[in-house]
């Protein structure tokens, strides 16, 4: 069987999916066997590249992530939406409920650890774009695969990737390893 | 009773007249998807988890107030019903933390739902912790009414009633006025048991650690039935 690749990215989430991916401990060596870790948070990498299989964590929140996620979609051949943050938005959808603008200004200027000193970052932007609202994966592009979770455990995170390196295709539903929250 | 024959996923049944379609299933070890649906209330068709396919006629009805009729054709199991229940229960899938004991998730798990397809709509839900022991957040209720019917048909009270109607729609407490100043709530806690989700919890348990006990209803509504 041809080695496969991988690439995990971390987008408008916590890096708590992550946390719980390096949570499979040692049985990363039976993913290292058949696959090769090409881009991820823990890997120095630029540029994104080809890969077999995409784990993205986290929501889309700003034209920067949307722009990530498409790269990704058209580099990738089996895109999955890795714990509640990319599937459902989550924690990072709380701020819907607000205009943009007032969310921003409260974090920069108003927030009482700024002691009414605080002010917008002047000169050309220099963070990302937030988008009006906070998006699932889904919204925004094509998604092969689901595992919701906050975070998923490492046990479902090895078993939907042990299968897909194995092309086979994982059935959390069937392996009673579907759990929300 | 008269006897009717119908048939239920091509087996035969003698049953009598007068029962809903559910009843006839439940009683017969069919399963049947249900949520709003609670033994002990009236049963009212909101959350259309438990439709069926009935011979001759082109739309899905509710088990749950559906009649049964003489030689009705009735299928529980087809894939427009699957499809059906797994786009019934993505829709009422809000954010919920009553994590484990929560009927909702059991739901989830049972169609097999990973995900949501529809945009979510980020409803703006209030969270009404004016009562001193129970909280209702709107942001978790998915309008099953069952909470309306505890409280009116088994406690009496009155004091929950829907208003609006579609995605606007919203339990309220007397006539939309905070629960902690209700003239009708007798505290009973009823609704708290009765509500399948985290909507409806007592300020005085941790959440996750919540049990809820939704046959003490049922059981209260046999044993008023006893003449004693």
């Amino acid at each position: 069987m041809k080695r496969k690749t991988i690439a995990t990215v971390w987008l408008g989430g916590c890096s708590g999916c992550h946390m719980s991916l390096l949570d499979i401990d040692e049985r990363i060596l039976e993913v290292a066997k058949l696959a090769d870790i090409l881009k991820s948070p823990i890997v120095d990498g630029k540029e994104f590249p080809e890969v077999d299989v995409a784990l993205v964590e986290g929501s889309v929140t700003s034209d920067e992530h949307q722009h990530e996620l498409e790269v990704i979609r058209q580099k990738s051949k089996i895109l999955i939406s890795l714990g509640d943050c990319a599937v459902t938005s989550n924690v990072t959808s709380m701020r819907n409920q607000f205009n943009k603008e007032d969310v921003l200004n409260y974090a920069y200027k108003e927030a009482i650890s700024n002691d009414g000193q605080g002010q917008m970052p002047g000169g050309p932007w220099p963070l990302l774009h937030l988008i009006e609202k906070v998006v699932p994966l889904h919204e925004v592009v094509k998604v092969d695969y689901f595992i919701p979770g906050c975070p998923p455990s490492a046990d479902t995170i090895f078993y939907v990737l042990f299968e897909l390196l194995n092309d086979r295709i994982p059935d959390l539903s069937a392996e009673r390893k579907l759990k929300y929250g | 009773m008269a006897k009717i024959p119908i048939n239920i996923d091509g087996t035969a049944l003698e049953v009598e007249q007068g029962q809903t379609i559910l009843e006839i299933c439940q009683a017969n070890g069919i399963e049947i998807l249900t949520m709003c649906h609670m033994k002990g209330l009236g049963d009212v068709g909101a959350c259309r988890l438990c439709l069926v396919e009935i011979e001759g006629i082109n739309k899905l009805l509710p088990a749950c107030t559906t009649k049964v009729a003489a030689n009705q054709v009735i299928k529980t199991k087809t894939e427009k019903i699957k499809k059906y229940q797994k786009i019934t229960t993505e829709l009422l899938f809000a954010v919920c933390v009553s994590n484990g004991k929560c009927e909702l998730q059991d739901l989830g798990y049972k169609v097999g739902m990973t995900h949501v397809r529809f945009p979510y709509l980020f409803p703006q839900c209030e969270v009404d912790t004016s009562h001193p022991w129970y909280v209702m957040d709107h942001n978790r209720c998915i309008t099953c009414t069952r909470c309306v019917r505890v409280c009116s048909q088994v406690e009496g009270s009155y004091n929950w009633g829907v208003k609006n109607r579609g995605v606007s729609s919203r339990i309220i407490s007397d006539f939309n006025t905070p629960w902690g100043e209700s003239t009708t709530c007798t505290a009973c806690s009823k609704c708290v048991h009765s509500c399948p989700t985290g909507a409806i919890w007592p300020k005085a348990i941790v959440q996750g650690q919540l049990t809820k006990s939704p046959q003490m209803i049922a059981d209260l509504v046999e044993r008023r039935k006893m003449n004693l």
